[in-house]
């Protein structure tokens, strides 16, 4: 019988659509993206790294650009999505193991809480000098 | 009396699928599946629907609203209408759709039946007539009549869940992994669990749930459980699977 | 009819050291983000700072776990991505494979990449 079936790239896509969906959905997106960001973070600081093979002369050059506003900027972004990743991830943990789970929303929120705040001290930091 | 705009999904087979806005007058308290029907009766027969029960007992009639899983049958209109825009009325997503609001749910059936719980029937076959001679009626029954089972308390399932397949629906992994046993069954195995002490049961249960499309996939959503109309919590059964895994897996890393 | 749905058991250890690493990185990321960033001045280290911390051996141990680590969970949550898309068994276990192989390649980059700056 013909039936209409979505292709499984679309499907494949679902769990980014947060719309007309609850917390839960939001975080576990968030989680997700915030992974994704970091990993290709993490090639990209490896790329960054090999600076240091041309010694001082390659790294240092680096290093003063790394100090320019922009890049400041994504730092920061960076350890916005270090936390969210983070702290949102304890939270998954702890409810894989039972603990948490009558109030995984509450929990999510005040999570979110301190990372917005440990977000603004990092802010503080890293544009001050 | 209020007057109500369905916009209904459609989709015939070998068509493109396309939406049609009804209006329909109905009582201040109707429900949505009240004003599906009427839809049906007075203006369009070929809309293709579920329904039987009424009252969240059986769970056919489950679609979506605005985009939000529900129960048409207890859902009242006055409820999720803002009395101007139309309701906007869709199938559930996960599955394929046949006609209209009715999708195919042989894979959710799949899967319950790899949960390993007895699925009564594999296809549509008639039962045989309550009567004690039935050449008397001249009726001929192509097959055997079905014995009732041995062990008859296997399939009798005294939980909430009706099997409406919603919280497959709402499941963003459900949607991409056609392999994930899906929130339902994975609830069922729970209880299956829940229900013997008998230690190689025990591990036939944990095992199923701990595959590779098991609990494992389940990445906390919790959207199965904010849409279930009968409060099984699914996704607090997902967890309780889980830690009940990582117990034993800890366990037995810790005497090796 | 064979059932699509039947499963193959034993997942549990995944998600287990995904939870592991996870947990250690929080300690190890904040560690080495603090150690790089918080302790000198300026908040980024020059080529003779990066050379003076790499020297220290207990650094040195501890960017090694954090590089094992961090690469561990990256991979492991790679994979859980996916997963997610019910793909067949075999090319799910071609990917487990690749992804170790890209780990471990990670791994392997870090180690002689400290090792270079430090010669």
């Amino acid at each position: 019988m013909a039936s209409l079936e979505y292709p499984k790239v679309r499907r494949a896509t679902r769990w980014f659509d947060v719309r007309r969906r609850r917390l839960g959905m939001w975080a576990y997106a968030l989680n997700r993206i915030t992974g994704i960001g970091l990993v290709v973070y993490l090639y990209l600081h490896l790329v960054i790294l090999s600076q240091l093979l041309g010694g001082a002369k390659s790294w240092d050059t680096f290093v003063s650009l790394a100090r320019s506003p922009f890049f400041l900027t994504l730092d920061v972004v960076l350890i916005a999505g270090a936390l969210i990743h983070g702290l949102n991830g304890l939270r998954v943990a702890l409810m894989g193991f039972g603990i948490g789970l009558k109030v995984h929303k509450a929990f999510f929120v005040i999570l979110m809480c301190v990372a917005v705040i440990a977000l603004f001290v990092a802010a503080l930091l890293i544009y001050g000098g | 009396m209020i007057e109500v705009s369905l916009q209904i999904f459609r989709y015939k087979a070998g068509q493109q699928p396309h939406y049609d806005t009804f209006t329909v007058q109905v009582a201040d308290t109707a429900y949505v599946l009240d004003a599906l029907d009427v839809v049906w009766a007075k203006h369009d027969h070929s809309l293709t629907y579920r329904r039987a029960c009424h009252h969240s007992a059986c769970g056919v009639c489950a679609l979506r609203i605005d985009g939000v899983e529900k129960l048409p049958c207890v859902t009242r209109i006055a409820d999720v209408w803002d009395g101007h825009r139309p309701l906007r009325l869709e199938p559930l997503r996960n599955f394929p759709v046949v006609s209209d609001l009715v999708v195919d749910v042989k894979s959710f059936f799949q899967r319950m039946s790899a949960s390993d719980l007895e699925i009564t029937r594999d296809s549509e076959p008639t039962l045989p007539l309550s009567v004690d001679n039935l050449d008397e009626l001249d009726v001929h029954v192509e097959q055997e009549p079905v014995e009732p089972p041995e062990n008859l308390a296997r399939f009798n399932r005294f939980e909430s869940c009706i099997e409406c397949g919603i919280c497959m629906s709402a499941c963003p992994t459900v949607a991409a992994d056609d392999k994930f046993l899906g929130p339902a069954a994975l609830a069922a195995i729970y209880y299956e669990r829940q229900k013997t002490d008998d230690p190689r049961e025990v591990a036939h249960l944990l095992a199923l749930a701990d595959g590779e499309h098991g609990v494992w996939r389940c990445h906390s959503a919790y959207e199965c459980t904010e849409a279930c109309p009968q409060a099984v919590d699914p996704a607090g059964k997902i967890m309780a699977l889980r830690r009940e895994l990582v117990a034993n897996r800890l366990k037995k890393g810790w005497r090796r | 009819m064979e059932n699509p749905f039947a499963q193959e058991p034993k997942a549990t250890a995944g998600w287990l050291w995904q939870v592991i690493t996870g947990v250690a990185l929080v300690f190890l990321l904040g560690l080495h983000i603090i150690a790089n960033h918080f302790i000198v001045k300026g908040g980024l280290r020059n080529f003779a700072d990066v050379l003076a911390y790499l020297r220290n051996p207990v650094f040195l141990v501890l960017e090694a776990l954090f590089l094992v680590v961090v690469a561990s969970h990256a991979m492991l949550g790679i994979r859980a991505i996916l997963m997610d898309f019910g793909l067949s068994d075999r090319v799910e276990k071609l990917l487990s494979r690749a992804l170790t192989v890209v780990g471990v390649l990670t791994v392997g980059y870090g180690m002689w990449l400290t090792w270079a700056i430090a010669h």
